[in-house]
């Protein structure tokens, strides 16, 4: 059941101009832009810094809080890091040049990278150094430049985004996550797309380029890949593509045909949920510090239990879970390597809402420090809006657990479902869904004792 | 051609924007920022206090001149620090994490001047410690300084001294020594000559004299105590307060027994003799405390303990509050 939202002629006519998502772009780049340089030259108290805020605060919460969960990968449409390199790349600001022509080495990333396993190598990374980057400006501004330079350089050498779709650390979970939006770019009809020889769609035309996230949108199932940039409605001669409203979580309803490095990106996201809600926000102030304290030996063995929970421990209990499960059951034809891989679709619920959990508590805590570093983005004294001295103000504390916990029940009754679903589809008996569904039940319960104990 | 032309004005506009974004934001940005310097009248400078493992103060060296006035912004991405300028009379008791504190200097006398952290923020704290130098022509000549009375006398602050072995039975009192109404010494009445003496070596020359024939041990004992306080300012006396439970307590205890919460890893003495006792020095220890003059308990403060973890403090006390330092020590062992 989905409705074509792009076919309302307002919105159409929106998504064919390239005018206000350029724009958006535009100035997602300037916030970018004064998140870095106040991260270089402002002030080290993370709380009076823009790009401290505005990036791990107000962007983290619109992100996790709302584009992700209701609207999938639109932030990947507006995203300013790609944009200079793909400027770069297409010798045009906004209007496409002929045949969407682009100029670059257009090396293909390499086959063996053609997965996210890189994408959950760089969210590891960031993870693990975490604590500082999240707290010091410099580290912040250095991460995000970073980020942009990677991008410019991988769009002169690759071909269109690879960096978004192979390399980006937050692309990864993107687009893991945007399985459960209620919006989805497909086409309309296959049998149109099977007919239309150009492909336009991909190889790109006058009116626009070619799909830059290397996707054939006639054979989209799901939004992992796609990055809503909505180039292919642009270039689209047969009026074919869509973007349609659905019913949530409808990507995770086919069980099947789901790929390891996904899986494990949804541990680590799982992983890294628990390590932060104890770590970042827990009572145990020595974990905080041990995991500030880079170089030293307390480090060294934080980063090691942090990678082992990340790469091996949760991996293992899942393994364990999946394997029982198929012990109860009676045997099937589908391979142990496949139905982890697919029973993992019941961590896309689960850490998304535990993510949710978790961001809720620090958003919720630090939003009123975005006001006064409005007026005062580098904390030099600046009063630009008349709002820098306006005090922190925690919002809503007493209610974050009647949030938090009704958020965390919703993820486990929907990993429930899909653990019973995948179960079904491969042919096993409902019982071996129960060490699944147990693994999950654990890991709610580990996080609400976190959230309300 | 039409649209190439609309295509081309459509992307020298977005090369504007794109400009004014990457080129002209920043430029505006350090632009405004200049402007407000130059249009505030008097000079800021930027100080980050962070605990000393982290870097401490940065900067940690300022130059100012005299008679310019100069707005120190204060901030901490940490803990709470503070921060004592003693010669320029700055005191900022604290200075909360993420919040700016803001205080204006204006130095009137050339010369160099200390700051220090005043909030215990870590184990290494009392590094915490910069240097402002004031140039230009000062109003005022300024006097020569003598050196300390220890280094005049040339007291051996290292040396092992063994404590003394007559002690008072009961804490002396000042007031019951008052009240005896005797006639002290010249030796005890000149705070010059006083601070030379031991209180062990002051009970002796009371004990020896004649004219006490007739006191108890602990009534002279009580004359030792009067001796020592009785020129001691009230506003002084409170000021060392302030002092000790700012720079002592987290080492010696508000109690002055050596057992605070900074000190519990400190060698002290021990570093010099293992036979000593370990962590911040006991000001209630009766033996060692009455076998120390004041001008050797000056030295130690001063010039701090050389390995045994007790920071210098003579870049940031007066004489004054140094003399009064000194007489709050012995307040430990001898009550009103």
């Amino acid at each position: 059941m989905r409705y074509a939202l792009s076919e309302i002629p307002l919105i159409k006519r929106v998504l064919r101009t390239r005018w206000l998502q350029w724009s958006l772009t535009a100035l997602m780049l300037l916030f970018f832009v004064l998140a870095i340089i106040a991260g270089l030259v402002g002030t080290p108290a993370g709380n009076r810094n823009f790009g401290i805020v505005f990036v791990w605060i107000v962007w983290w919460a619109l992100l996790i809080l709302l584009l992700v969960p209701f609207a999938g990968r639109l932030w990947c449409g507006v995203c300013p890091i790609p944009a200079p390199g793909e400027w770069l790349q297409r010798r045009a600001l906004v209007q496409p040049r002929p045949g969407g022509k682009l100029y670059t080495l257009g090396k293909q990333w390499p086959r063996a990278f053609r997965n996210i396993w890189l994408q959950n190598a760089g969210f590891l990374g960031v993870a693990l150094f975490s604590s500082v980057i999240l707290t010091t400006p410099m580290a912040t501004a250095l991460v995000l430049l970073g980020f942009m330079i990677v991008a410019v350089g991988t769009s002169l050498v690759f071909e269109r985004r690879t960096f978004c779709r192979y390399l980006c650390p937050v692309g990864g979970f993107i687009g893991l996550y945007s399985q459960v939006a209620p919006l989805e770019l497909r086409v309309k009809d296959a049998a149109v797309c099977a007919s239309h020889t150009e492909k336009t769609c991909y190889t790109g035309s006058d009116d626009g380029y070619g799909c830059p996230w290397l996707i054939f949108p006639g054979g989209l199932t799901n939004n992992t890949a796609c990055g809503l940039c909505t180039e292919c409605l642009k270039t689209c001669t047969r009026d074919n593509i869509a973007i349609f409203v659905r019913q949530p979580g409808a990507d995770l309803l086919k069980t099947t045909g789901h790929k390891l490095d996904e899986a494990y990106k949804g541990l680590i996201m799982l992983a890294c949920a628990f390590i932060y809600s104890t770590v970042l926000i827990g009572p145990w102030g020595v974990l905080k510090e041990t995991a500030r304290a880079v170089g030293t030996r307390g480090w060294f063995a934080y980063a090691g239990i942090f990678l082992a929970l990340n790469l091996a421990i949760l991996p293992g209990l899942f393994w364990l879970a999946v394997r029982s499960g198929q012990t109860i059951s009676q045997p099937v034809k589908t391979t142990m390597r496949k139905l982890f891989s697919d029973y993992a679709a019941v961590l896309v619920p689960l850490g998304l809402t535990a993510w949710v959990a978790f961001s809720l508590s620090f958003v919720l805590i630090n939003f009123s420090y975005a006001w006064s570093v409005l007026s005062d983005p580098l904390g030099w004294g600046w009063n630009l809006l008349g709002t820098a001295g306006l005090k922190w103000t925690p919002y809503i504390p007493g209610l974050l657990p009647y949030l938090q916990v009704p958020v965390l029940l919703i993820g486990l009754t929907a990993a429930l479902a899909l653990a019973l679903r995948t179960a079904r589809q491969h042919g096993q008996s409902p019982w071996a869904a129960v060490p699944v569904a147990i693994f999950c039940t654990a890991a709610t319960l580990g996080l609400l004792g976190l959230y309300l104990a | 051609m039409a649209r190439g032309r609309s295509r081309g004005k459509g992307e020298l506009f977005a090369l504007g924007v794109v400009l004014l974004v990457l080129v002209a934001f920043p430029a505006g940005i350090f632009g405004y920022q200049a402007w407000r310097v130059a249009s505030a009248g008097v000079k800021t400078v930027d100080i980050v206090a962070r605990a000393p493992e982290q870097g401490g103060f940065s900067p940690d060296r300022l130059t100012l001149r005299v008679g310019e006035t100069v707005r120190l912004r204060l901030s901490s991405p940490d803990v709470v620090h503070g921060l004592t300028i003693p010669g320029l009379g700055v005191n900022v008791e604290e200075i909360y994490p993420g919040k700016v504190v803001e205080v204006d200097v204006t130095p009137t006398q050339s010369g160099r001047y200390a700051f220090a952290c005043t909030r215990w923020c870590s184990v290494d704290h009392w590094r915490m410690r910069g240097v402002i130098e004031v140039i230009g022509a000062s109003p005022q000549v300024t006097a020569t300084t003598e050196p300390p009375l220890f280094q005049q006398l040339g007291v051996d602050l290292d040396a092992m001294r063994h404590a003394t072995q007559i002690t008072p039975s009961a804490r002396p009192s000042t007031g019951a020594g008052a009240a005896l109404n005797a006639k002290l010494p010249q030796d005890l009445t000149d705070p010059a000559k006083r601070r030379t003496l031991t209180p062990a070596d002051a009970f002796h020359s009371l004990r020896v004299d004649p004219a006490n024939a007739a006191l108890s041990d602990d009534d002279v004992w009580s004359l030792v105590a009067w001796a020592w306080f009785k020129d001691v300012e009230p506003a002084a006396f409170a000021r060392a307060e302030t002092l000790y439970a700012r720079d002592c307590a987290a080492c010696h205890g508000p109690d002055g027994k050596g057992g605070g919460p900074a000190g519990v890893n400190l060698p002290g003495l021990a570093k010099m003799d293992p036979a000593m006792p370990k962590g911040p020095a006991n000001f209630t220890d009766a033996g060692t405390m009455l076998a120390a003059s004041d001008v050797l308990l000056q030295g130690k403060l001063l010039r701090g303990g050389m390995g045994t973890g007790m920071p210098e403090f003579g870049s940031l006390y007066t004489d004054q509050e140094l003399w009064a330092m000194i007489a709050y020590l012995r307040a430990f062992l001898f009550g009103k």
